[in-house]
């Protein structure tokens, strides 16, 4: 039999991944302990979020299968439909909070004149990443407070008519979760963004300057496009992070009032834990679970395309 | 014949005397029976006037059987419900824990406690002349923590006493000179706190505490009829889920949210953050009136403890729930529901099982757990336990009230503890009643978000929903009812 150019028989195949087996034996081995031990505290909690979705348990006795009913539950219940509803808004303005905030002082940063300035600003907005985002909401549970900070604020600059229960009326409970936390820089994504730009030639930013590209021209024509990796890279983990995120709707608001701030992994987490419903929990994580992968496969379509 | 006749009665008689011995003492059984007693917890660190007599009783039960030793758990348990969960999945729950009776036949899993209701049918040794140990408890209670199928899995001896705390600096800021005793006082009262630039109160404002004050006043004519289904006293789950099958408990009777609109006239003189908030959210509520920014405090007992650790200084007072006439509601009866709500406490303890507790299937050691529950069950050590306590006040018959609240203005507390214990409510029948969904209707409607109209088509929904979950997840029939 001739092997086809290009292509090897499936026992040539086989032959060569045993090769590659007994030639790299000691490496496989150093990585087996890594690999069982992600096995088991990661994709075997996936393995049975996926399975028990799909039964009626309570966490400690035997499941019992019930097919499709906790997904159509998921599916026919208001509340998830509300909740589904918030995340979307959640997903889109967290996105935008996400990259816009951190690209302009990211900008404003590296151009900043002299590399002591920008390492010592570079350092300013860096320092909060060490305060626990517990005690942020915290503190900014108690800024939303009718008697708070925001309110005492607008008060101070003649906008008293603006006071308002910012975490009390359905109409703005959500909104004042998301914008949760001013100035919005996560260091992360600042840190990411300034690579990024100290990562552009120096001979590009001097062309640009000879072709008449400068500020805000130069950063439409010129910083964004080869920022695109790491805007990429922002916007799909911002994405996926605001998917998953329920920790402040838990702390502030529970969900409420209503349910104007539920989402659906805050549901997941309060069927789950509140109400011993763990077959239902898991369905919803497993709706999640598939929204993500979903976003993952559509930005890697996007990056491909943009190729 | 007669010498083996004779052998015969006498090894007969003799077993029966070991088997009966065998029942009373705990058994061939030796070991540590693991304990976490919560509230009455002996010497646990960080109390200033630290406890002392679960020690003194489990020191005496030790000495009475060597062998057997009794070790309390004495680290804070923030989250009791995921500590079950969690435990019990990892089969190391402890033999005895608190745990509420309404979480153990709802959201818990069954085959994280065993049912007690076969052994307090049988007689408590430690009890002169018991014939079953359920004689000695409350009765209500009892048929209160019962599964429809009939499992108890707590054993259940003191309660919350519930009342309005307040402020007697800042009601005299406010020119307040007498204490609220009807509700138009109540409500003028807290517009004067308002003017004052005082919070008259900053809380959730609870559904499943205030709807009990109100529902046992509305529906008092109704009380046997409500309780009785079951065939129990007390006003149980069942009862409960079949009252709003029959479209009694819900927003089909006039009476049932008739009293929305006259708390609303209260909660329009609190500040508006938490009136659509989590239950959870209350603790900011004791800060506040701990803080001196609010004047009220509609809280348990068990808050006077508290207040004393935080140092508070200020004098308090309490009053009780103001009574209802004509004038607030058509159908109010006038009836004092000052004592109608009143939640289970601190001595709340059920046992785990083979199955969430890997050491109960040592042979014996079940009957060993059972005898130590045996023996600090009894009407003299609840008594000992709640008088050291001070704030749960015992429910068995023949027990006294001593609450521990010297600090206070407590003349409302003990007048309240005289009262009968009448209470009607729709808050327990399934997990998510009462302090979910009601609670979110009932917090838009308090805050202004939705009218009584809209809250009534919600509440109708919830409970349609909550009596059939009832009905399935017990797989009860309500229509028989």
């Amino acid at each position: 039999m001739t092997a086809l150019p290009g292509f090897r028989s499936g026992s040539a195949a086989s032959r060569s991944v045993l090769t590659r087996l007994r030639r790299n034996w000691p490496a496989y081995l150093f990585l087996l302990p890594t690999l069982l031990l992600v096995g088991y505290f990661a994709y075997y909690p996936a393995y049975i979020a996926v399975t028990r979705a799909f039964t009626d348990w309570d966490g400690l006795n035997t499941p019992n299968f019930t097919g499709l009913d906790n997904f159509r539950r998921a599916v026919t219940d208001p509340v998830m439909g509300e909740a589904t509803k918030n995340m979307g808004i959640w997903v889109v303005l967290g996105t935008l909070l996400a990259l816009v905030m951190p690209l302009i002082v990211a900008e404003l940063v590296f151009h900043l004149r002299g590399r002591r300035r920008q390492y010592a600003y570079r350092t300013l907005f860096v320092i909060p990443i060490v305060i626990p985002s517990l005690v942020l909401l915290l503190v900014w549970g108690d800024f939303y407070r009718s008697d708070g900070l925001l309110n005492q604020l607008l008060g101070a600059v003649g906008l008293g008519g603006l006071r308002h229960e910012w975490l009390g009326d359905p109409h703005t409970a959500l909104y004042a979760l998301i914008f949760l936390g001013f100035p919005y820089i996560d260091a992360f994504n600042f840190l990411l963004l300034y690579a990024g730009l100290q990562a552009i030639p120096e001979d590009v930013f001097d062309a640009a300057k000879i072709d008449g590209a400068t500020g805000l021209r130069r950063v439409l024509r010129v910083d964004l496009p080869l920022l695109r990796p790491q805007l990429g890279l922002i916007a799909m983990l911002a994405i996926i992070g605001n998917v998953q995120y329920y920790i402040s709707p838990l702390v502030l608001t529970s969900g409420g009032p209503g349910y104007a701030t539920t989402v659906p992994a805050l549901l997941m987490f309060q069927t789950a834990r509140r109400d011993g419903d763990f077959g239902y929990a898991m369905a919803i994580a497993f709706l999640l679970m598939l929204l993500v992968v979903v976003l993952t496969l559509l930005s890697r379509l996007i990056s491909r395309g943009n190729r | 014949m007669k010498r083996r006749t004779a052998l015969t009665t006498a090894l007969l008689l003799s077993s029966s005397a070991l088997i009966s011995m065998a029942s009373a003492a705990p058994g061939s059984w030796r070991g540590t029976i693991y304990m976490a007693a919560a509230d009455y917890t002996p010497n646990f660190p960080g109390v200033k006037n630290q406890l002392k007599v679960f020690q003194q009783i489990a020191d005496e039960y030790e000495k009475k059987y060597p062998g057997i030793k009794i070790k309390f758990y004495e680290e804070p348990i923030p989250d009791t419900n995921t500590m079950i969960r969690v435990k019990a999945a990892a089969g190391e729950l402890f033999d005895i824990y608190w745990a509420q009776s309404y979480n153990l036949n709802s959201t818990l899993p069954r085959g994280v406690a065993t049912d007690l209701a076969p052994y307090f049918k049988q007689p408590n040794p430690y009890i002169p002349g018991n014939k079953a140990w359920q004689d000695v408890m409350d009765k209500a209670q009892l048929a209160e923590s019962r599964t429809p199928q009939g499992q108890i899995y707590t054993l259940s001896g003191d309660k919350v006493v519930y009342t309005i705390f307040y402020n007697k600096n800042l009601f005299k800021k406010a020119g307040i000179t007498k204490v609220p005793t009807t509700w138009p006082e109540l409500i003028a009262a807290s517009k004067k706190l308002k003017a004052a630039g005082i919070y008259p109160m900053h809380a959730v404002p609870a559904y499943p505490w205030w709807s009990r004050h109100f529902l046992s006043d509305l529906y008092s004519k109704d009380y046997a009829k409500l309780t009785g289904y079951d065939g129990l006293p007390g006003q149980s789950p069942l009862d409960e889920a079949v009252a709003i099958h029959k479209g009694i408990l819900t927003p089909k009777d006039d009476r049932f949210m008739s009293w929305w609109p006259v708390f609303k006239q209260f909660t329009d003189t609190w500040p508006k953050d938490y009136l659509a908030a989590d239950p959870g959210k209350n603790y900011d509520a004791f800060q506040d009136f701990v803080g001196q920014k609010e004047a009220m405090l509609y809280e348990g007992s068990y808050k006077v403890r508290e207040m004393l650790d935080a140092g508070v200084k200020f004098p308090v007072g309490a009053f009780n729930f103001p009574r209802l006439s004509k004038a607030e509601s058509r159908y109010a009866t006038g009836v004092n529901t000052a004592n109608a709500y009143a939640g289970t406490g601190g001595f709340q303890y059920a046992m785990s099982t083979p199955q969430s507790n890997k050491t109960m299937r040592e042979k014996g050691k079940t009957e060993a757990v059972i005898d130590w529950m045996r023996f600090f069950g009894t009407p003299r050590n609840l008594q000992r336990l709640t008088a050291e306590q001070g704030t749960y006040a015992p429910t068995w018959p023949g027990t006294t009230v001593k609450l521990a609240l010297s600090n206070f203005d407590a003349g409302a507390i003990t007048a309240q503890l005289k009262l009968p214990e009448r209470s009607i409510g729709a808050a327990t029948a399934t997990a998510n009643l009462g302090w979910v969904d009601m609670q979110r209707i009932f917090g838009l409607y308090l805050s202004g978000n939705i009218t009584l109209d809209q809250a009534k088509a919600q509440a109708q929904t919830v409970l349609d929903r909550a009596a059939q979950d009832y009905a399935r997840k017990n797989k009860i029939d309500l229509s028989k009812y």
